[in-house]
């Protein structure tokens, strides 16, 4: 995978503080958000912790900054408030970070299934996730929870159904993407 | 015996008078058809000199700089009208009018990162990479030139020296003498600190704080709080490193909006 090259303001010191200047934080904000879908797209991360230490786009050894919790809820925020991202709880902790609406995601992996004649097969969710079939694609990777909110939006069209295996490892779907 | 006037000696007099004025006049007029016909040839030599060397003038910079300070010795000003002979002959009103328009749309692009003030090194790189290297260069002279043109469309386009550095300014906003000494200051690291600015200048406490929260407001200057030693630090994009500025530009201008 080619190195993920940062944008210049990564490595402008201001950038990591939040500006008190309402223009200019809403330039920051917006530079931020861009960044955050793009550094996880690149490095499939689904899921954002924003405890210290845990998501390394928020420090920046180099110049020695970090965001504080408040600057990266309000980034992440930001995106929430526009349906890019997800709080997966009430105390801001987490977040799902869909750099591809769930919608997006549904139609890709009904492509995907066409596009390789597998109309009528059955994969398991595990498959789909880092089987053979779809490494190398944009699949390969997908969150467990993004991807089963895709079935099921393929499963309300009729082209999927979901089905429980005896242990969570045997969860597949059977397609019927016709 | 006094001698009274008589009708002859007025007419004599009304004569010479006559006279006087149509030798006046003759000689006027001979001036001026001299002044005409050196104009004339002036303006000739010049449209033929400029027509000879209108390639040097607009792909060599160093000769256009020699070209404008000889017509400004004359007091010919070649981009004074769109309209005159010049435009039609060298379209080097229009050389200026594009550099106008282009050092514009880069002002404007790079304001949400610079708060309107750019580095003139640095608009020149960025002019140079938007006109690609097939056209002719551009140097400071001509940009300086550009920018004076701008001036007349209000907007406060105008270039200014802060220390070693020429600055683009594209914003009315009016920086004073303190906000000067500032970014002066500013241009060693990309930034200050308000004790900084209150050692270096020798102000008294409130000075600095005032000067920078009011650059801040502009939107020419950022905080930093995250250093280690908990200092606030000002930092000012327009004085910024080159590198990070330009690169912060051409990403603001590349970018699809």
């Amino acid at each position: 995978m080619a190195d993920f090259s940062f944008p210049y303001f990564y490595n402008y010191p201001p950038y990591f503080t939040l500006q008190p200047v309402r223009d200019t934080r809403e330039k920051q904000v917006e530079l931020w958000k861009q960044l955050i879908l793009k550094y996880c797209k690149h490095h499939k991360y689904f899921v954002v912790d924003l405890e210290e230490g845990d998501f390394p786009l928020f420090a920046n050894a180099n110049i020695d900054r970090k965001l504080t919790y408040e600057a990266r809820e309000v980034f992440l925020g930001a995106l929430v408030s526009e349906g890019k991202a997800e709080w997966m709880d009430k105390g801001h902790r987490r977040c799902l970070i869909l750099w591809r609406r769930i919608q997006d995601w549904a139609e890709l992996l009904l492509s995907f299934v066409r596009e390789n004649g597998m109309e009528d097969s059955v994969m398991t969710l595990e498959e789909i996730m880092s089987g053979d079939e779809t490494r190398g694609s944009e699949l390969a990777g997908i969150d467990r929870g993004v991807l089963i909110r895709a079935i099921k939006i393929l499963e309300q069209k009729g082209k999927a159904a979901m089905f429980k295996g005896q242990a969570t490892d045997d969860d597949g779907v059977k397609f019927s993407a016709h | 015996m006094r001698r009274r006037p008589g009708i002859s000696g007025l007419q004599t007099a009304a004569a010479a008078r006559d006279q006087y004025r149509s030798l006046g006049e003759n000689v006027a007029k001979i001036r001026t058809d001299l002044m005409k016909e050196q104009l004339a040839t002036f303006r000739n030599q010049l449209e033929e000199f400029a027509r000879k060397h209108k390639n040097d003038i607009k792909k060599s910079p160093a000769f256009r700089a020699q070209f404008h300070s000889m017509c400004a010795k004359c007091g010919v000003d070649p981009l004074a009208s769109n309209k005159g002979f010049w435009a039609e002959l060298l379209g080097i009103g229009d050389f200026y009018y594009e550099l106008g328009v282009q050092i514009v749309d880069i002002c404007l692009a790079t304001r949400p990162h610079n708060g309107g003030l750019l580095d003139l090194e640095e608009l020149r790189g960025l002019l140079a990479k938007r006109r690609r290297a097939s056209r002719e260069p551009i140097t400071e002279d001509d940009c300086l030139r550009a920018v004076s043109k701008l001036k007349s469309l209000g907007g406060g386009f105008e270039v200014f020296t802060v220390g070693r550095r020429k600055l683009v300014r594209s914003v009315p906003t009016e920086l004073n003498r303190d906000h000067n000494l500032i970014l002066e200051l500013a241009q060693v690291h990309g930034y200050v600190t308000v004790q900084e600015v209150e050692n270096e200048l020798t102000w008294k406490a409130g000075r600095a704080l005032d000067a920078l929260e009011n650059l801040m407001r502009e939107g020419l200057a950022m905080v930093d709080d995250g250093h280690p030693d908990g200092k606030r630090r000002y930092w000012f994009p327009c004085v910024g490193s080159a590198a990070t500025g330009t690169e912060a530009a051409e990403s603001v201008l590349s970018s699809p909006n």
